[in-house]
């Protein structure tokens, strides 16, 4: 068990309300550094909003979180958010470095702008995710697993420590995605913890230690292979849900179907 | 035309240099305006300025000073508005820019010269402009664009990605209200030139020339200043050419308005041709 210095997350009993609306009860994460966990839930669980929370971005009605052993808040310059790419418009008028320049903005400062040794942590996370010939190419003119792929790059740059990525796999080709775990997995290496909200149990199987299951509360939080069972996929997405598998091991992916 | 010989007349040579000034303004902060998709809260900005600017009128107040407290406090309010999340943004600002309009023309209605002191201050009057004017237009000027170059990359940040610069700790409503009050500012540097209802032109049609040519930000300030200029220097001396040489009294401000719309039309055409081979 990790003391709490070591924890890269502690969310303990957090709740979040909009209004009188509850839409998140009773979650209880923790993580390591270095270590990953998947946020897995229907459409409108609350995942986002958990990841907004661990942000410090909306308030908690219970609980506390803790971020690298500080208040959320506190801890933002060591925690890169990578949005899922449909939230920003292709037709900004900015380039590939400019985007991932935006991951150095806080450690530059108010008011400077970025030097040649920006530039070079910049160009060398770009390299890392295999685009730094894309450098100078507008943002919005990149394929959706290439934009994620910059979006990476920005949170490498930033020198997180702590990476929420929400659905950083949606509409991404299975080459890119193989790049993007690797990539996830040598930030990993390095001390980074990765927190991903997905709907692909495949890509929790493969990424992740353990797992939250969200539908508005938490169904369960723990190792991938403890969580990910047909009973309580069946609590979170409905009675449903079936968990589709190859082999005896290997799960491919899990699918909440129609109930009709 | 006479493009040169129109201002000859000191008056047509303080007009020239009042545009010129606008268009760097309004080319700057037009295009940070177009990435922020603010076109909307700009226009209700206008409009809003309005009613300080007719108290000031009515008290034989300082114009310049009405307007400037009038937009800084229309700056916070449609801030908070816009970033309000229980209100219907839209519907909001129309209520807005209606209601604080409407109190304007009340005020300036209660004057003897309500109809030619209503037309000045809604369409300008950039042939008056004198010396104080320009003074005030260069001093607002610096302030805007010290602003804008100061904290380019942080509104850059914000325009592009508004969850992750949250996420890095900036606080979104605050480079709002500065870019809010930036817009607000040329409002009111371009008042006695062009009035409340022409500077959303002023302000938006340039860039959005701009970006039909270009997809750098930098090149697209250049563009959009020199969009603007080339607009007021025509727009200027067709004014002059039609009212003086043909009696036909070419309001200036509508003139360049006018101009620059045209200007915006002939490079979306040629765009759009240009596409189509």
């Amino acid at each position: 068990m990790s003391g709490p210095e070591e924890l890269a997350l502690d969310v303990r009993r957090a709740g979040v309300a909009f209004g009188s609306t509850r839409v998140l009860d009773d979650v209880n994460v923790t993580l390591s550094r270095g270590g990953s966990v998947a946020l897995i839930g229907p459409n409108g669980a609350g995942k986002s909003t958990l990841i907004r929370s661990v942000l410090g971005l909306v308030p908690l009605a219970s609980g506390e979180i803790h971020v690298l052993g500080r208040s959320a808040e506190d801890a933002r310059i060591d925690v890169a958010y990578v949005p899922q790419i449909d939230a920003l418009d292709p037709e900004f008028p900015i380039s590939v470095l400019g985007v991932v320049l935006m991951g150095r903005y806080r450690r530059i400062g108010w008011i400077r702008r970025p030097d040649r040794n920006e530039r070079k942590i910049a160009m060398d996370a770009l390299a890392t995710v295999g685009l730094i010939e894309r450098a100078k190419d507008r943002f919005g003119l990149l394929s959706g697993g290439q934009r994620q792929r910059v979006l990476i790059a920005r949170a490498i740059a930033q020198q997180a420590k702590l990476l929420l990525l929400d659905e950083p796999f949606n509409g991404v080709d299975s080459t890119t995605q193989t790049m993007l775990l690797d990539v996830l997995d040598d930030l990993r290496a390095n001390g980074a913890a990765v927190v991903m909200s997905t709907h692909d149990l495949a890509v929790a199987h493969l990424a992740c230690d353990d797992c939250v299951l969200l539908n508005r509360r938490q169904v369960a939080f723990g190792p991938v292979a403890r969580v990910l069972t047909d009973d309580l996929l069946r609590e979170t997405y409905g009675p449903p849900a079936v968990q589709l598998r190859h082999g005896q091991d290997t799960v491919s992916v899990a699918v909440p179907v129609s109930a009709d | 035309m006479d493009l040169i010989n129109a201002f000859r007349a000191p008056f047509m040579q303080r007009a020239l240099v009042e545009m010129l000034l606008l268009s760097i303004l309004a080319g700057v902060v037009g295009v940070h305006v177009l990435l922020r998709r603010l076109a909307f809260v700009t226009d209700a900005l206008t409009h809003t300025v309005f009613p300080g600017l007719a108290i000031a009128f009515a008290l034989k107040a300082s114009l310049i000073g009405g307007a400037l407290v009038s937009a800084v406090f229309s700056a916070v309010l449609l801030t908070l508005i816009v970033s309000g999340r229980n209100v219907d943004h839209d519907a909001a600002l129309v209520a807005i820019t209606a209601s604080f309009f409407a109190v304007g023309v009340i005020i300036v209605s209660r004057s003897h010269s309500f109809t030619a002191d209503l037309n000045a201050l809604l369409f300008g009057r950039i042939l008056t402009v004198n010396r104080t004017a320009i003074i005030e237009t260069v001093a607002i000027g610096l302030v805007v664009l010290l602003a804008l170059t100061l904290f380019s990359k942080e509104l850059l940040f914000r325009a592009f990605d508004p969850d992750g610069a949250a996420a890095q700790g900036y606080r979104v409503v605050l480079l709002d209200l500065l870019l809010n009050v930036t817009v607000a500012l040329v409002v009111v540097a371009a008042l006695q030139a062009v009035g409340t209802l022409l500077v959303i032109t002023l302000i938006i049609t340039p860039a959005a020339l701009a970006r039909l040519i270009s997809s750098r930000i930098p090149t697209m300030m250049a563009i959009a200043c020199f969009a603007s200029a080339l607009s007021g220097w025509f727009g200027l001396a067709f004014s002059y050419r039609a009212s003086v040489r043909h009696n036909w009294r070419v309001a200036a401000g509508p003139a360049i308005t006018v101009t620059l719309t045209l200007a915006f039309v002939v490079v979306a055409a040629t765009r759009w041709l240009v596409g189509r081979r």
